[in-house]
């Protein structure tokens, strides 16, 4: 049965039928998927919480995300994206690789760099175009974006990996179990607690998507 | 002075080949049994919610303290020393090899027999299948011969999986559900899988892990664990060649050293660990390791290779449904007679490997937001990816060796492992052909569902790795009998991936499981005699 659009964009997929099984959503997961942002709220233990600009990000947020998001959609994203951002723990120990005796650890805190690159966006804004950068259009904010995400490669990696702030941002969005489900025009809920009994079918259609893009 | 503790049996490792003998002998026999764990407990169930939610949101290690940083080799080999040791993180797949992995020389000429058949060990695969709960489906039974069905019901195929299934039947070649340590029905006092697709770490305990046998045992007073304690050497009853005592260091206190004396011992320390410590217990009676008269520790080390690659079908696939489950077929394992020597598997995956979100598209123009979504869109609206792979047996020469390494010490000064793998020089000849035949293969199926080989690749990682302590019958070629009982020391026993002679073409940790019961079966009729 598909289920309403506005349902599927509110709920994103966090809340998927299995969620009452022990063990399925992390303490304290509230509306995002556990997926995406770690189900993790303020500071990850031992780490300062470093602020991103709110109002710059959600700036960015309406640049580089889909717009058939709607408005609401796009700052789930923008505040999912912030709690991963505030749960992120430099240098962690990263889960190990298969068959290689050493530890690996994640980089340093990108979130200084992301917090001064939203800054430097700010400033360029009001040289180049004399407002902020919420105030100007989607393209004049791709102008001044396009320089630091063309430096970016082709995939959209892991977001703690991502030289910009922008690129983190689409890496959150496009890998978490929405964008999938948006993408494909069903309910896959990707990496959700589902039960086995509906492996089998065809994933149902997120209403409005039938017969291709919503 | 030595802290000295006592028990019937002494169990050094406290990995899943651990948990199946303690297990069994808790069972059958009244001994009591000390089981001496190197690394300390990790993530709880209850905690592995958050580590799992920690690693798909960063990456980050869902096990914290699972290795001890100080104590770790050079070469292919596992990180983990915890409770439960690699098992914690490990996927859970658990095929059984092949008939003929065991008589390859008999049979093809190449290589070496095992001193057991599959029929030996068959009733320990069930037996194993039964302990950790086997959720299996049965296959061609010329390739997938088992004498009771399995204890569950198989996971059940996902959209992408049956549609691939119709794909592969229509290529001929019968593929079937994957076995897997995970419940399709509650087991054992475990939940059902969920399908949550992060098998490393599962937050529902659906998937098996040793910690729930140690857990048990400790609430029936069968066992006592003793973690964060290193078994650094075995010592000799003084004038004889039994075992009287292993001398370890807590951890926490390396300066008052612990005696676990025994009347059994078993060595279950993994594919590393176990000739190392042998190697490190050498004395003039063994002046180049225990258990080592004929110079055999520490030899053959081997393992599978593999060649893997995506494959572009001409369908609608839904990547996400389940992508840890797949599909596997034996059919290449039991080839029947061979020209030239070539045995694999092959498994199936869902994929999304050149279908996922991209920030450029093939022109290297940059993408926003709709525009990204909408070339992802293109991507997969008519066209899927299958991931494809094989492990080919590889034969161990007898320099593939692990030796201690002077140059790389722990933290006490005991020398680490270090391991040099080497293949016989039959598998480098062969290594071309096998790669032909099986990309060949590959090739055959990719066109049967209309589609073709986006890219391959090659792999010498020694996966599934064992020996170091090969079984055999002969003492001048092997370290243990086929019962894992050592040749040199009758109350030492080795179990598990060291005693391998080679390791087939399938994943090996169920075969690992199957020896150990053996070996405590063995075992038993010193206990219960
Ligand atoms: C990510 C991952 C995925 C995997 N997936 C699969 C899979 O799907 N299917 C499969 O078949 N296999 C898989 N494996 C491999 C599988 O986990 C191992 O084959 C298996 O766990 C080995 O068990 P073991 O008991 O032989 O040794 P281990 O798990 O290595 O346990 C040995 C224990 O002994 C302890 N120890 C060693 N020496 C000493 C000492 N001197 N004193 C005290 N303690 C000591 C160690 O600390 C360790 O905890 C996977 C492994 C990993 C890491
Ligand atoms: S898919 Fe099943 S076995 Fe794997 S982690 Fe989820 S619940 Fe556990």
């Amino acid at each position: 049965m598909p289920r309403s659009r506005r349902s599927f964009l509110k709920q994103s997929v966090a809340t998927v039928a299995a969620a009452s099984v022990a063990g399925c959503a992390p303490d304290g997961d509230g509306e995002s998927g556990a997926a995406s942002d770690g189900g993790t709220r303020g500071a990850a233990p031992g780490t300062k919480a470093i602020r991103l600009p709110a109002h710059t990000l959600r700036a960015v947020g309406e640049t580089v995300l889909p717009a058939e998001l709607g408005d609401d959609g796009r700052e789930r994203a923008v505040a999912a994206f912030e709690r991963w951002s505030d749960g992120l723990e430099p240098v962690a120990e990263l889960a190990h690789p298969y068959l290689v005796p050493e530890t690996r650890y994640s980089g340093p805190d990108p979130r200084p760099g992301w917090a001064a690159q939203l800054q430097g966006l700010e400033k360029e804004c009001r040289a180049r175009f004399g407002s902020e950068l919420g105030e100007i259009d989607v393209a004049g904010r791709r102008k001044l974006l396009a320089g630091p995400v063309g430096q970016a490669g082709t995939g959209l990696g892991s977001p703690s990996n991502a030289g910009h702030v922008a690129v983190a941002l689409m890496a959150h969005f496009f890998r978490s179990p929405t964008a999938t489900d948006l993408c494909y025009g069903r309910v896959i809920a990707k990496q959700q607690c589902r039960g086995l009994d509906g492996a089998l079918g065809e994933p149902v259609h997120v209403a409005g998507s039938e017969g291709g893009a919503p | 002075m030595s802290r000295v503790i006592e028990s019937d049996v002494c169990i050094i490792g406290a990995g899943i080949t651990a948990a199946m003998v303690a297990e069994r002998l808790a069972e059958r026999t009244g001994a009591s049994i000390t089981i001496i764990e190197a690394g300390q407990r990790t993530a709880s169930l209850a905690e592995r919610t958050n580590t799992r939610a920690r690693m798909l949101a960063y990456g980050e290690n869902p096990y914290p303290n699972d290795h001890i940083p100080d104590q770790t080799g050079t070469g292919n080999m596992y990180r983990q020393m915890v409770v439960g040791g690699s098992a914690m993180h490990w996927g859970g797949a658990i095929p059984r090899y092949s008939p003929e992995d065991f008589r390859i020389r008999s049979l093809y000429g190449v290589g070496f027999d095992w001193p057991i058949s599959f029929d030996d060990i068959e009733p320990y695969y069930q037996e194993a299948e039964e302990r950790i709960g086997a959720a299996g489906e049965q296959g061609p039974e010329d390739c997938d011969p088992r004498s009771k069905p399995y204890p569950m019901p198989p996971l059940p195929l996902s959209y992408n999986l049956a549609r691939m299934r119709e794909w592969t039947d229509s290529a001929g070649i019968p593929f079937w559900t994957q076995p897997w340590a995970r419940n399709t029905e509650p087991y054992r006092g475990r939940n059902v899988c969920q399908r949550c697709d992060t098998c490393a770490v599962c937050p529902t305990g659906a998937k098996y892990t040793p910690d729930f046998a140690f857990d048990q045992l400790l609430a029936q007073g069968r066992i006592d664990l003793v973690t964060r304690t290193l078994v650094r050497r075995l010592a000799l009853e003084p004038g004889t060649d039994r075992i009287a005592a292993a001398e370890a260091v807590n951890r926490d206190a390396p300066a008052e050293p612990i005696e676990f004396r025994a009347g059994t011992f078993v060595l279950a320390g993994g594919h590393a660990w176990s000739s190392h410590l042998l190697l490190l217990s050498g004395n003039s009676r063994f002046p180049d390791g225990l258990a080592n008269r004929t110079g055999n520790v520490g030899r053959y080390m081997t393992g599978h290779w593999y060649v893997s690659g995506f494959i572009d079908l001409p369908m609608r696939l839904y990547p996400g449904i389940f992508a840890n489950n797949s599909l596997l077929t034996h059919r290449f394992a039991s080839p029947g007679p061979l020209d030239r020597y070539v045995r694999h598997d092959i498994r199936l995956w869902e994929s999304d490997v050149g279908r996922a979100p991209r920030l450029r598209n093939g022109d290297g123009s940059l993408l926003w937001g709709d525009e990204i979504m909408a070339d992802w869109r293109e991507r997969t609206d008519s066209g899927a990816t299958a991931r494809i792979r094989s492990y080919y047996d590889v034969l161990p020469d007898r320099d593939s060796r692990l030796t201690l390494d002077g140059s790389n010490t722990n933290a006490l000064g005991d020398p680490m492992p270090r391991i040099d793998y080497r293949p016989a020089q039959t598998s480098l000849d062969l290594e071309g052909h096998t790669h032909k035949t099986i990309f060949g293969r590959f090739e055959h199926l990719a066109r049967a569902a209309g589609g073709s080989m986006m890219s391959t690749r090659t792999s010498r990682l020694w996966e599934h790795p064992g020996g170091g302590c090969r079984m055999g019958d002969d003492p001048a070629t092997s370290v243990v009998d086929r019962w894992g009982r050592t040749h040199d020391h009758e109350n030492l026993f080795v179990v598990g991936a060291p005693t391998i002679v080679s390791s087939g073409c399938a994943n090996g940790t169920l075969t690992f499981c199957a020896l150990s019961l053996m070996a405590a079966e063995e075992m038993e009729k010193g206990l219960n005699g």
